[in-house]
């Protein structure tokens, strides 16, 4: 209480004039404190106004962020039904306008692909429709093929979807397959039909050398006199034929690298499981008679010709490395009933 | 008594194999054919990037099937996977009236190779469930059978969604090899 007696009556003698002051003073003093009460007055102003912009400013980014996070929820819900009937998914993403009814701009989504199941992807790539079909040139338009040979191409465009088993949609991929490799590579091949009939045999080559249930494996005899007479008539040189396929594969799953020192070889390094030691690196490689066998080594060790060439494996390897939990939770559970046996 | 002996045991005990083509328009249902009959059995394989081809066990014969196709310029690769081939099923759309002049000018390209001089051929009335689905006998006379000479063939009406009538078709061709 006397508190606020002390602020009050200090302000009463602040506000009275002293008694010694001139005329003059006494009226610069009271324009003075106008003044002041102005400014002061201006300031409150200001900083009332200001709060006003800044909560206006809150509101439009919160309806921004509300915005975008709606339409990427609604991407999400679109990628979802995508997946559960590839059709639908497309016609939910282009009545929400997320989507624009093109087949370059279908084409695109698939390619980038965030989200999306490969074997939907390849499903709506093979339809029979001429929209579909447009789709899939697109598609294959956005893959990049220069200077690449034709397995090498081949694997770059089965990478980004999944590969259908029905014969009809395997050949119009291949068709456009070609027709783009032979668009990025001219000159490889004499027309665009040698190459499609040459990619629709090497999909045939890969079923029967790893589809079980082909029993009668193929040698590369057989398969360089299967594709007798489709360029053009004529053969295609036995070079382009041969070594089609890798003498092994061992996917770079959950596995690490690391130098080693090996007395009887140079620039060694190898392969390893680095949390199930001692455990068999899934691998395969093809034999000399076309049969695929399973690998059955716990490391892989490599010898490069020269120390940067190693250098270059392993930064090479370490980037393509990539870790799925499901192989240790498989791990852990063929141990366990290991165990129990 | 001896030979005939030998016969019925070998008949008992041999697994026979037969190798089967299975060809057909798009959309006419092959891949539902093929994955139908193996319906029950555990998939254990991971899936092969490629053609699909099964392998089903009937009646102590393996069938192994594959689905093949493509354009005009692709039948020449195809035909050495002809070569050795017992059977050829072509699988038709009943419900499709549209088509089924494009789907017999298909087969019949398809039985003038000559690798496929001596195949029996099941024609799969397909979609039978459908209610435009063309009778056995319409469509043996649209996809021009009668005209086949020197060719065991035959029709089987069949839901391959429901999966009827796809193992009497297999017992027929299963007939026809112990014929052999």
């Amino acid at each position: 209480m006397s508190c606020i007696l002390f602020w009050s009556l200090l302000l009463i003698c602040l506000s009275t004039v002293p008694e010694d002051l001139s005329f003059e003073e006494r009226d610069e003093l009271s324009n003075i404190r106008r003044r002041k009460k102005e400014l002061l007055d201006d300031i409150e102003r200001l900083k009332f106004e200001i709060s006003e912009v800044m909560t206006e400013i809150e509101h439009l980014t919160c309806v921004r962020e509300t915005k975008s996070t709606q339409r990427n929820k609604q991407i999400a819900v679109g990628r979802k039904k995508f997946n559960m009937d590839p059709k639908k998914g497309i016609q939910f993403l282009l009545e929400n306008d997320l989507l624009q009814h093109t087949p370059g701009d279908i084409a695109q989504f698939l390619y980038k692909g965030e989200g999306l199941n490969k074997t939907v992807i390849g499903d709506y790539l093979g339809e029979r429709d001429d929209f579909n079909i447009k789709v899939l040139q697109a598609f294959v338009e956005l893959h990049e093929f220069a200077d690449l040979n034709l397995v090498q191409a081949l694997r770059q465009f089965l990478w980004s979807f999944r590969l259908p088993g029905e014969a009809q949609k395997i050949d119009r991929m291949m068709e456009a397959f070609a027709a783009r490799y032979c668009q990025c590579n001219p000159g490889v091949f004499q027309s665009t039909d040698t190459c499609y009939v040459l990619s629709f045999s090497v999909i045939m080559l890969n079923t029967s050398l790893h589809n079980p249930n082909v029993r009668d494996k193929p040698t590369v005899e057989r398969f360089i006199s299967m594709n007798r007479g489709i360029n053009e008539g004529g053969d295609l040189p036995e070079e382009l034929l041969r070594d089609k396929e890798p003498r092994g594969i061992i996917p770079l799953e959950n596995l690490s690298i690391r130098e080693v020192e090996e007395p009887r070889k140079p620039n060694c390094f190898e392969l390893y499981n680095p949390s199930h030691k001692g455990q068999v690196i899934k691998a395969c490689k093809t034999e000399a008679d076309g049969k695929v066998v399973e690998g059955n080594h716990v490391v892989y060790r490599i010898s490069a010709p020269t120390p940067e060439e190693k250098e270059e494996w392993i930064k090479s390897i370490k980037a393509s490395i990539s870790r799925d939990p499901f192989y240790d939770m498989l791990a852990t559970r063929k141990r366990r009933v290991a165990a129990k046996k | 008594m001896g030979v005939f002996f030998s016969h019925i045991f070998s008949r008992l005990f041999e697994k026979k194999e037969m190798r089967l083509l299975m060809v057909g328009l798009d959309a006419a249902g092959k891949t539902t054919v093929l994955y139908k009959l193996k319906l029950g059995e555990v998939v254990t394989t991971i899936p092969t990037l490629g053609f699909n081809v099964e392998t089903v066990e009937y009646k102590n014969i393996s069938f192994t099937v594959w689905d093949v196709g493509g354009q005009d310029v692709i039948r020449r690769l195809w035909r050495h996977y002809y070569q050795n081939t017992k059977g050829l099923i072509f699988v038709v759309d009943s419900s499709d009236q549209d088509r089924i002049e494009t789907a017999a000018e298909e087969l019949k390209k398809m039985l003038a190779e000559d690798e496929m001089r001596d195949v029996v051929l099941l024609v799969l009335a397909n979609k039978q469930d459908l209610p435009k689905a063309m009778a056995v006998h319409e469509l043996t006379e649209r996809l021009g059978l009668h005209a086949l000479r020197g060719r065991q063939w035959f029709v089987q009406p069949t839901c391959a969604v429901q999966g009827s009538g796809l193992y009497e078709g297999l017992d027929w061709l299963s007939d026809q090899l112990s014929k052999r």
